[in-house]
């Protein structure tokens, strides 16, 4: 069952190919000793050590289909499962045929990657992988930024999550891979963040205190994420927040303005005691010091 | 691909991120490990000195950068592996750690694996963190805490059908915390009490996996344990506005919180033939939290009578989650793929608090306060992927969802107690269309677009009637990269007496170049124009202000280059420049600018508050000897500026740097 999908793919090529015979590693090491001298490193590897498996499930024939006609006509790429001339779609149910069944992967027919033609190749070499684990093409974060420009410029700005630091990584947050709905905002964006814990946004993975559940949650935080008020990746603003001042930040949704918030009559505005011609309270936070949730105050003062 | 090839894209690599000038990404050799009773050993390690200079802020150098002095082992890389796959106890072994030491960023990796027996795997990270917080809130909240954390998982028979999982997650922050409290009404002064924050979660996980009959259904169960101590306390003070009378004798706070969530996680993925593929999740978790809230504060009001107060509060918060998701794929062809996605996702919210507060203005004062906030969202979204042309491959998708909020309130306590419940529904339908071209063999285009419309979005600022555009271009080659793409996101959100809208446009180009072994370069610009426009209220000196407008805008450049050149044979010389500069509005100092000249609030200092320029920089040298085969000597050196128009008190320049010597065999 597993294998289907590299048969299925070898209909795409030549007919000759589909009735030719396996011929086995040994074979294939002839010609390709650069690849074959350190393949016992490779995760791939595990299915020549398992030793019992058909030919069509073990070592290099297990991805790149029967090697007979590729080595009665002494080489080429026409004639054997080749990733690296082949379409993006077919990259991908090659490799799905054995890993589709992995859990972080099992939306990536819909992911955002697979929809932008970004196959597995593009991101994972398979024989000459640099990197410890994953088989990845280069270290992720360079794999990230060659394409999400902007995304390595926020992480160049002075309030960052440290990636170029090398503490953490993409994937942290990310499933690259195409991730379920998330349980925040209205399930649609943004749609490769990872939930954490099972059904949590992906910055609680790290920010524990921020979890909960509280006796006063911060709506904004429980209904539209933390991007609501930060830019997770990097801001020119202290705190990853989205404006320089702490005030326009709540005011642009504590308005007052009808139909919004929990009771549809407007998420609530300011009471009179504050004064906005005042600088000391243009900084919300230092009386509502609990804004992420509170068990004690409603308001979040303490 | 040939060795030189894998050298080449080795090195391109190495350039495209502008890394931390330490630890060094040049390599050794390429070493082939030594081969010991069956296995490959391969093994090296960085160590060094790095040393710093501050002038300026240092506290927002801490913020930012926090590298300091001192000796490290930069890092360090070790992999064994079984040559036939066949060891006795372990097939594989690879650690990989940075930082050790005393850097602010320390990390371990541990792989460790049997084939078919046994998987383990460990993830160790340590990061010290100061937040020095705003200038202008007279440094609030800083924090200066060191946070750590683990994650262990273990897998049995990671081969087969039957796969049994353990799992341990432990995450640790602790440190001194300053906070602030406002005493003793609601317009009296703020103090900053201080106290050591100790925050500790274990999460624990157990699973298994089953394969029969084509599906695999998989089983987790998870508890996680929360507790978190922050004992505050203050001597007297006078609070940080010194035109308020209120002062402080004495202050001390005591809120111990603790709980768990168990959880459930399941999931099953069925495959039947080659047209069709299912998948299905669920995942539950009933996190409850408990807690007790102490305090007790003496001092005078801002009319200068005496005062004290004294806080005792308890209860418990509660918040079942339940979400699941079913995703059905279609393969009609070879060249079509349809999947259809359904997610379900239900939160309850609810908490009570008793409240008794005693103090000499009140008399007393006892509540019961409870509060609930629902919210349910559906989900489903339909996505076709068509590629009628081997250059050629079209997809578009149609996204619904729609979410019910529920709140019910209680204030006080008793029969006459006010019980205030309400409910609303949301709902969001969006389109989208792609196109992805490749018309030359190195060349490829994607354009890609989407439409929403939302009706009753729960915040003034969310997405209501909204539209985005993105074109990206790429060429590439095994040693050539370019790259340059655009995207326009508009969202619109107006009411009655509110109006928000938002604008962004992102323009990027990128080029990367890897002539040899000897040589490669690479750089990158974008430019990230935001403006933001949303209507606000609030009170100025009495009087309320209903119909003010909030204006934001930025526009922020960003660049990067860099280029590696070899020396000889033995010596690489790395140089990178990054700079990321917001210009805001145009304006470089701290002024007013005129009403009317564009759309922004009516009071001064909100106008003020509309742009915030900062520019931030880092030029960095490496240069890399190869002593001997390996052994390779390093010395680097970094510098940091920040600089912020509005608020120099902030700016800061930084001398990094380091020397090294790389061993590996």
């Amino acid at each position: 069952m597993a294998f289907a999908g590299v048969r299925w793919l070898l209909l795409l090529l030549p007919g000759s190919l589909w009735a030719a015979d396996y011929v086995g590693n040994n074979v294939c090491k002839t010609c390709h000793p650069d690849v074959w001298l350190n393949f016992y490193r490779n995760p791939h590897y595990k299915s020549i050590a398992a030793g019992a498996l058909p030919p069509e499930r073990t070592g290099c024939e297990g991805c790149h289909g029967p090697g007979g006609t590729h080595v009665e006509a002494r080489g080429g790429k026409s004639n054997i499962l080749a990733f690296s001339v082949i379409e993006p779609q077919a990259v991908l149910d090659a490799c799905l045929a054995c890993h589709a069944r992995d859990i972080p992967r099992s939306n990536i027919r819909r992911s955002s990657h697979t929809q932008a033609g970004v196959a597995c190749t593009s991101c994972h070499s398979i024989h000459k992988s640099p990197a410890p684990k994953s088989l990845l093409a280069r270290k992720q974060a360079d794999l990230c930024y060659g394409c999400h420009a902007t995304v390595r410029a926020a992480f160049s700005m002075p309030g960052k999550h440290r990636v170029n630091e090398g503490f953490m990584s993409c994937t942290d947050c990310h499933n690259p891979h195409g991730a379920a709905s998330p349980p925040w905002r209205m399930g649609l964006r943004p749609r490769m963040a990872d939930t954490a814990l099972g059904n949590e946004e992906s910055c609680l993975k790290c920010h524990t205190d921020k979890r909960g559940p509280f006796v006063f949650e911060h709506p904004a935080v429980r209904v539209d994420g933390c991007e609501v008020c930060h830019a997770p990746h990097g801001s020119m603003n202290t705190r990853l927040l989205k404006r320089p001042v702490t005030a326009t930040l709540c005011l642009e949704c504590h308005n007052g303005a009808g139909s919004f918030g929990r009771q549809g009559d407007g998420v609530k505005a300011q009471s009179p005691s504050h004064n906005m011609a005042d600088p000391r309270y243009r900084n919300c936070t230092t009386c509502h010091v609990r804004i992420h949730g509170s068990n004690a105050d409603a308001l979040f003062l303490r | 691909m040939t060795a030189v090839a894998i050298e080449l894209l080795a090195a391109g690599g190495l350039l495209l991120a502008q890394q931390t000038v330490a630890p060094s990404t040049e390599p050794v050799a390429r070493p082939r490990g030594e081969d010991r009773n069956g296995y490959n050993v391969q093994h090296s390690f960085e160590t060094g000195y790095r040393f710093r200079g501050v002038g300026g802020n240092v506290p927002q150098y801490q913020s930012d950068v926090n590298f300091s002095s001192g000796a490290r082992l930069l890092s360090s890389s070790l992999a064994v592996h079984s040559k036939e796959g066949q060891g006795r106890l372990f097939d594989q072994i690879s650690l990989e750690t940075q930082g050790l030491g005393n850097d602010p960023y320390q990390a371990a990796s541990v792989r460790l694996e049997k084939n078919r027996f046994y998987r383990y795997d460990m993830v160790w990270r340590l990061q010290d963190y100061v937040n020095p917080a705003f200038a202008i809130s007279g440094g609030a909240h800083a924090f200066a805490t060191v946070r750590r954390s683990q994650d262990h998982d273990f897998t049995l028979f990671p081969q087969s059908g039957f796969r049994l999982f353990a799992g341990l997650s432990r995450n640790r922050q602790a440190g001194p915390a300053l906070n602030t409290v406002q005493l003793f009404d609601s317009r009296g002064d703020e103090f900053p009490p201080a106290g050591n924050v100790r925050r500790a979660q274990n999460d624990y996980r157990l699973g298994l996996e089953v394969r029969l009959l084509g599906m695999k259904f998989t089983a987790l169960r998870t508890w996680e344990k929360f507790t978190e101590e922050w004992p505050l306390e203050l001597g007297p003070s006078t609070g940080f506005n010194r035109d308020d009378e209120s002062t402080l004798g004495s202050f001390r706070r005591a809120e111990p919180y603790e709980g768990s969530t168990p959880g459930w996680r399941f999931h099953l993925f069925g495959e039947r033939g080659r047209w069709f593929a299912a998948n299905a999740r669920f995942a539950y978790s009933a996190g409850r939290r408990n807690f007790r809230f102490e305090e007790a504060a003496v001092g005078t009001d801002r009319f200068g009578r005496g005062r004290n107060r004294q806080i005792v509060a308890a209860g418990n918060g509660r918040r079942p989650v339940s979400s699941g998701a079913v995703s059905l794929n279609l393969f009609p062809s070879p060249r079509l793929t349809v999947v259809n996605h359904s997610a379900l996702h239900h939160v309850r919210m609810e908490g009570d608090n008793s409240y008794a507060e005693i103090n000499n203005a009140t008399a007393g004062l006892a509540l019961l306060q409870f509060r609930f906030l629902g919210l349910r969202s559906i989900v489903n979204t339909s996505d076709a992927n068509y590629r009628p042309l081997k250059w050629l491959g079209l997809y578009s998708g149609y996204h619904y969802s729609t979410r019910r909020i529920r709140s019910r309130e209680q204030l006080g306590a008793g029969p006459s107690a006010e019980l205030i419940a309400a409910g609303q529904d949301n709902r969001i339908h969006a389109g989208l269309a792609g196109i992805r071209m490749q018309p030359a063999d190195r060349l490829s285009i994607h354009v890609d677009a989407e439409v929403g419309r939302a009706s009753r979005p729960f915040f003034p600022i969310s997405e209501r009637d909204y539209h985005t555009l993105g074109v990206r271009a790429q060429y590439k080659t095994k040693t050539v990269l370019m790259a340059a793409s655009t995207r326009a996101a508009n969202n619109t959100n107006s009411v009655s007496l509110s109006a928000h809208g938002a604008r962004s446009r992102v323009y990027a180009v990128d080029a990367s170049w890897t002539a040899s072994t000897r040589f490669a370069i690479d750089s990158a610009y974008s430019k990230t124009h935001l403006d933001t426009l949303s209507g606000i209220a609030y009170f100025a000196a009495g009087r309320q202000i209903a119909t003010d407008q909030s204006l934001y805008v930025s526009n922020v450049h960003a660049g990067h280059l860099g280029a590696r050149v070899g020396l000889g044979k033995r010596a690489d010389l790395y140089a990178g420049y990054s700079r990321v500069e917001d210009a805001g509005d145009g304006r470089n100092a701290l002024a007013v600018p005129p009403p009317g000249r564009r759309p922004g609030s009516a009071l001064p200092l909100f106008r003020i508050a509309q742009t915030f320029p900062l520019a931030y920089e880092s030029p960095l040298a490496r240069f890399s000897l190869l002593v001997r085969a390996k052994l390779r000597w390093n010395i680097g050196y970094q510098f940091y500026r920040y600089r912020e128009d509005f608020l120099p008190s902030q700016n800061y320049r930084a001398h990094t740097g380091f020397t090294s010597v790389v061993w590996s065999f």
